[in-house]
């Protein structure tokens, strides 16, 4: 378990690097593949729970690293000229998001683990529209509007429709890992039973 | 649930929530720390984003290129398509030059950057540059490209890059003046127009404020973060309200498609408002 989870860790590792050559389709609402949490969605439905919960936490640290950005109040702006300042998401909201994305994949380990890795494949899509619909609820709710237009929602769909694409790719790596590490993600359901002969 | 797992949940819980009481120094810290790991590949991945980007260019050149080609002869096929490639130099060769010929013009201390990775975000309008905090280029500097305003370094890192958050997103407030009235209020970017060119909006204006579409929008200078007029966009559409009316502009700078911009370091003409001031 150990040795397969730094495993995962390291290819999350990977999945921030090879992100920064993922380009955006500008003829798609700007939709792009979501590299990391792809992963990180894939991963989390072959290990338990609290393996889940720590590659979670390392995610969403990392995440925010690059994405967050500074209040405009801390770098000395004029509060007399910006009377509303826009709000921006504390670092290390994404730890959390990640973690509720995370339990939704946990919620079809079950299947997952009958060998039925095509349902996962779906949910992974269902759980980063999830990931990136709760990001930007956040997002209004610390601004306090509500600006859902229709190419937003697009953007979510499409990206969470593309990214979903590779899922099948990720977990062809995860089982090699697995199988690499002698880590046990599927235990039964993969081969027919053979019924005893009478 | 199993203890084991519990107990797991409430460790989380506990460290994801101090994670959130970091001060702004340790956050920067940890940014640093990844930054510095990441930027080698930062500067590889743009070479890659430039190339889909000039792909998806070239099908609509090339789409263009087929209705003209339909018309004349099948002969002229390939002498037109170098033709299309030609131009396209040419119009980066032009694009170069007035970048050139901007930093010679521009009365302020420019340092002039390349954007090397264009929205790594899914909600922030950002893009990284390749100048950081050795070319001099600090956190809430300006920075303009050919035609106006184009954002705020947001961070900067001594790997040689920074984050430049846009005009166009919300979190990015300009004070601005609408030229040739004494209406003054706050741009800012929209959120949700994914696919489209974008729209800014300035609010706290006047009730029945006298702004016409295509009347030039500048900054004022005032609230310490950009220098004065500087050209920001046009209106479009004045937004009647209940107590206040609100502008949409478009941005003078094409946003979607920066190559060069140019950071604003602090020697700056005039870093008040009065300039401004003294309009109305």
């Amino acid at each position: 378990m150990i040795r397969y989870f730094f495993s995962v860790l390291g290819l999350l590792l990977l999945t921030f690097i090879l992100r920064q050559f993922v380009p955006v389709i500008p003829n798609l609402y700007e939709a792009r593949i979501f590299l990391v949490p792809l992963v990180f969605l894939c991963a989390s439905v072959t290990l338990d729970v609290s393996g889940m919960l720590l590659l979670a936490f390392l995610t969403g640290l990392l995440w925010d690293a690059q994405h967050t950005l500074t209040p405009m109040h801390q770098e000395g702006v004029d509060m007399l000229v910006y009377p509303e300042p826009a709000e921006t998401l504390k670092f290390g909201y994404s730890i959390f998001l990640f973690a509720i994305a995370g339990f939704v994949m946990q919620g079809v380990q079950p299947i997952f683990k009958e060998g039925k890795w095509q349902i996962s494949a779906l949910v992974t899509a269902v759980a980063l529209f999830l990931y990136l619909f709760l990001e930007l609820m956040l997002l209004f709710f610390i601004r306090g509007h509500f600006a859902l237009t229709t190419n937003t929602l697009k953007f979510i769909f499409y990206s969470s429709g593309i990214s979903m694409l590779f899922s099948p790719l990720v977990f062809l790596i995860l089982f090699r890992l697995a199988k690499a590490f002698r880590y046990r993600i599927r235990y039964d359901g993969l081969r027919k039973q053979k019924r005893p002969l009478h | 649930m199993k203890p084991l797992n519990l107990i797991a949940l409430l460790l989380f819980l506990g460290v994801g929530t101090w994670v959130l009481t970091w001060s702004p120094h340790t956050v920067r810290e940890v940014q640093f720390t990844y930054y510095k790991a990441i930027t080698p590949f930062l500067h590889g991945g743009s070479g890659i984003d430039n190339f889909a980007r000039a792909f998806v260019k070239e099908v609509e050149h090339s789409k263009t290129l087929e209705r003209k080609l339909q018309a004349i002869q099948e002969n002229y096929e390939g002498l037109k398509i170098i033709e299309g490639r030609f131009l396209e130099m040419e119009r980066e060769n032009a694009q170069l030059n007035r970048a050139l010929d901007f930093r010679e013009r521009t009365p302020f201390k420019v340092i002039p950057a390349k954007v090397i990775k264009r929205q790594p975000s899914a909600w922030w309008d950002t893009v990284t540059i390749n100048r950081g905090e050795p070319a001099g280029i600090g956190p809430q500097l300006t920075v303009l490209a050919e035609g106006g305003l184009v954002g705020r370094v947001d961070k900067s890192f001594d790997t040689d890059v920074a984050e430049v958050v846009l005009v166009s997103d919300e979190s990015c407030q300009v004070s601005v003046y609408i030229e040739g009235t004494p209406e003054k209020g706050i741009l800012s970017g929209q959120p949700g127009q994914f696919g489209g060119d974008p729209l800014l909006r300035v609010r706290y204006l006047s009730k029945n404020a006298a702004i016409q579409p295509g009347m030039r929008v500048l900054t004022t200078g005032s609230g310490r973060l950009f220098p004065p007029d500087i050209m920001v966009g046009t209106v479009v559409r004045r937004i009647p309200g209940s107590y206040e009316d609100e502008a949409l502009v478009k941005p003078s700078v094409d946003l979607h498609n920066l190559n060069v911009v140019f950071v604003l370091t602090g020697d700056q003409p005039n870093e008040t408002g009065d300039k401004a001031e003294d309009k109305e």
